[in-house]
């Protein structure tokens, strides 16, 4: 049997490792044209901030692939042909299979600003090793860096050019920080410790266009509210897409819409063909829906070879679970965040004297998101009772089971029951 | 990237194996090699009014444990586990480790260091000495290396001895703070290790085993008093002064902080025997590991904790002193050092997965 995986990301690689813990047998292919081996991208900041070399985002010792036999390409692929099962490299080669699997992951994605087109350098997103390559460059001759996007790229993306004791503008459509998943509350706190860092992180404010110099180098960005921002650097981390554009001119391209289509085995519309990472776009709950992260591209590299290797696969996401680190704040999440469901009723509880927080939310008498800021949680056991269906006042009681401070470092949790107790009563 | 600016580029350079960093090494060694076997710093002390070399040494290994202290200190001021730690591992240096025994000098005391056991420190152990010694210095050292270090080990849980007490550890984990990434994490060095650590370990045993001997039956045999003496010569130089001083601290600035404590000391191959068969842990939150490896890379025991932590498994290390260092860096919160069934471990169901 000859297994081909493109992309060696987290979602090709956990693939490749399960198949071959399946099948001592098997052929197994990589093909990626980013890197040699596979690199961990939540960890560029890191290698941009001189905290790790390349060498150490490696999550694997380069020769458990040799030992795994796993055998890797680095190209890029410009072609697939499902009806002669093969793929076609930038090099002319063709690479053959039996089994295909689509890990191709994500791209920043690339507005359409008026000015954009005609910027020659100066410009970047921080998704790839390519954009790490550019920003570190373009970090060398500059002063003022303008970062636009209000997410966790973004807010990384304004770390590392603060290391580098960048002044940085953090441009932000929505009113506040990351609406997506941050409460005004919590964002208020996030947003005064990234203020504290000396960043200039202005909410509300949408780009309307950008100015280059003669030399073709980023030199100004207009709002629609009317500022205008001088530059030498513009980091765009806006979201990502599904890198799939290519795949539309491919000799058999799968169905596709915002990333490849897949069933709950993650089958493509082609036969012998499998998707699964940033990349897949499946049906959940009625909707599409693309993951794109770490433990779901993980997840689905497992289960998408299992579901190669002939088991029967039906994938559905379980409880959603995140966490993120805004410099030195970090977040725990579990459930329905962001947005509280119609009907739903919030506890918060910000922590005295700590940019601490607790949010626990309940419909219908059950838990049904947590989101904690500024201390460490063990959101397995969030989770836990969030399927299990617990009550508010049981998940105040129990808090502390799920503490995962460090020694001598947790947050007291006295004044958040105490507090329960009068907010409760209040009804 | 490094940062711009000179200064920025020799925080580098002297951190990640630079020119700088070589050049820091050579002195090191050199300052171990003439401390050990010349009179240089005999004498230094003497025109300096100390009665020893060794009061010297003590006096710039405390000062760079209170320097590098106070900078881990304020590196590290969020993390309440790492001031507590800092604080005592400071604290033991200063008192035990170089105020007391200059003080029971002073009262014409025996020189005497609380805070080293049996088989770091052979001397205050082996009948030669330990006898010569009044009765409750000889009873703090029996009961202190035979029963305090491991029982303590298997209660406190991780190896407390060598991250908040031992001076080697606390040089490490003040002044070396900056260096302690350098710890090579192949899985070749961790091979090496578990070799080298435990066979030093065995010489250190036996030689424990025949100065013993020597000291009961050396007159009646002549031979074995002068084998034990040469053999107790040769570990003095080889592993004391070669290995712990030359090679543990002389090469801090190529080959991280903790060579000795990983890969010699036979305290440490004990302990590690301890926490193997104890409760300690490095518990690993599950699915949230990110695979960034900033826990391997700042782990000074060259322990690939992202190998553990990316497969969903909690683990006990024997190398592991309990620095919580891996736990700090984490950025997603994944690791916690803990004492295994001290609270209930979830098992919740991630993936779910239908076998029709
Ligand atoms: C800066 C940053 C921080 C992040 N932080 C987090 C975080 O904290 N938590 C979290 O959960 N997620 C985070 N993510 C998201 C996470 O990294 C992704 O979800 C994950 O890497 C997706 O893995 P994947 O295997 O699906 O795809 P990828 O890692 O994108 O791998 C796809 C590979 O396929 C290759 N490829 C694509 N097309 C071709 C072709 N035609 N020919 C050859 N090769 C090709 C690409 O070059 C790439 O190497 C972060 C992402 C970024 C960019
Ligand atoms: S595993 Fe963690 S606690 Fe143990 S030595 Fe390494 S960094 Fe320290
Ligand atoms: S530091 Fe944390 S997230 Fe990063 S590899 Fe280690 S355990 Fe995983």
């Amino acid at each position: 049997m000859r297994y081909l995986i493109l992309g060696n990301g987290v979602a090709g690689t956990t693939a490749a490792l399960t198949l071959r813990a399946a099948d001592l047998e098997a052929e197994i292919t990589m093909v990626s044209a980013e890197s040699d081996y596979f690199f961990s991208r939540t960890a560029l900041m890191y290698a941009f901030m001189d905290r790790m070399s390349l060498r150490d985002l490696e999550p694997y010792e380069r020769r458990v692939f040799a030992k795994q036999k796993i055998r890797l390409v680095r190209d890029t692929v410009v072609d697939l042909d499902a009806t002669r099962r093969a793929l076609s490299l930038a090099s002319g080669q063709t690479l053959a299979y039996d089994r295909l699997l689509l890990a191709v992951g994500s791209l920043g994605a690339r507005p359409d600003w008026p000015g954009l087109e005609s910027v020659r350098e100066g410009v970047s997103h921080f998704v790839t090793l390519a954009d790490l390559d550019r920003c570190e460059h373009l970090a060398r001759a500059t002063r003022e860096a303008v970062v636009v996007g209000g997410g966790l790229i973004g807010v990384e993306l304004v770390e590392c050019l603060v290391f580098h004791r960048k002044k940085v503008t953090f441009l932000v459509r929505s009113p506040w920080y990351w609406p997506g998943a941050l409460a005004r509350e919590e964002s208020e706190i996030v947003s005064s410790h990234i203020r504290r860092h000396g960043v200039d992180l202005h909410g509300s404010e949408e780009v309307a266009g950008v100015q280059s110099d003669p030399g073709g180098r980023i030199r100004v960005v207009r709002t629609k509210s009317g500022a205008e921002f001088p530059c030498q650097m513009l980091g765009i981390a806006i979201g990502v897409v599904p890198a799939v554009a290519w795949l539309q001119q491919v000799k058999t391209p799968p169905r596709m819409g915002r990333g490849i289509l897949v069933s709950p085995a993650f089958e493509t519309s082609l036969e012998n063909v499998w998707a699964a990472g940033d990349c897949a776009e499946f049906q959940h709950d009625g909707r599409p829906t693309v993951e794109q992260l770490w433990y779901s591209a993980k997840r689905q590299g497992e289960l998408a070879a299992r579901a190669m290797l002939g088991n029967p696969i039906h994938y559905a996401p379980p409880i959603f679970f995140n966490s993120a680190k805004f410099f030195e704040i970090e977040y725990t999440s579990a459930g329905a965040v962001g947005e509280p469901p119609a009907g739903a009723r919030t506890f918060f509880f910000p922590f005295p004297g700590r940019e601490a927080s607790a949010r626990i939310v309940e419909q219908a008498g059950a838990v049904v998101g947590l989101n904690m800021l500024g201390s460490r949680w063990d959101h397995a056991l969030f989770e836990r009772w969030i399927a299990e269906r617990r009550g508010l006042s049981y998940v105040v009681e129990h808090l502390a089971e799920a503490q995962f401070d460090v020694e001598f470092g947790r947050v007291d949790l006295a004044p958040l029951r105490s507090y329960y107790r009068e907010w409760s009563g209040r009804g | 990237m490094v940062r711009q600016g000179k200064a920025a580029w020799l925080a580098h350079d002297l951190t990640h194996r630079g020119v700088t960093a070589w050049l820091l090494t050579g002195l090191l060694v050199a300052f171990y090699l003439l401390l050990y076997s010349t009179e240089v710093f005999a004498r230094a002390a003497r025109a300096i009014g100390l009665d020893s070399r060794w009061t010297l040494y003590g006096i710039l290994y405390s000062l760079a444990i209170l320097a590098g202290g106070v900078y881990v200190l304020r590196k590290y001021r969020h993390n309440r586990y790492q001031v507590v730690r800092t604080a005592v591992v400071m604290f033991v240096q200063v008192v035990f480790a170089f105020l007391v025994p200059e003080i029971l000098k002073f009262f014409h005391q025996p020189e005497y260091y609380f805070s080293y056991f049996w088989p770091l420190k052979l001397d205050d152990f082996v009948p030669g000495t330990i006898f010569r010694l009044p009765l409750a210095y000889v009873l703090y050292s029996f009961i202190g290396s035979l029963l305090l270090v491991p029982l303590l080990g298997t209660l406190v849980g991780k190896r407390w001895y060598c991250s908040w007490v031992c001076g080697c550890g606390g040089l490490a984990n003040t002044a070396g703070d900056p260096l302690r990434h350098l710890t090579s994490k192949s899985s070749a060095a961790w091979k090496f290790e578990k070799v080298s650590i435990h066979v030093v370990l065995a010489i250190c045993l036996l030689l424990t085993a025949l100065l013993f001997l020597a000291w009961g039956w050396g007159a009646r045999a002549p031979e074995l008093a002068r084998f034990t003496h040469a053999f107790e010569t040769a570990y003095a130089f080889l592993v004391v002064a070669m290995l712990s001083g030359v090679v543990g601290a002389g090469l801090y600035p190529v080959g991280g902080t903790r060579i000795w404590c990983r890969n010699f000391c036979p305290m440490a191959a004990l302990l590690g025997l301890v926490q193997k068969a104890g409760r300690f842990r490095i518990a690993v939150k599950r699915n949230m590991c990110i695979s960034c490896g900033l826990c391997s890379k700042y782990c000074e025991m060259g322990i690939d904790v992202r190998a553990y932590a990316q497969a969903n498994s909690s683990f006990t290390r024997a190398a592991c002193v309990g620095c919580g260092l891996c736990a700090e860096v984490c950025p997603r919160g994944v690791l916690r050092l803990e004492n295994a069934r001290s609270r209930p471990a979830p098992e919740p169901a991630l993936v779910r997965i239908s076998t029709v």
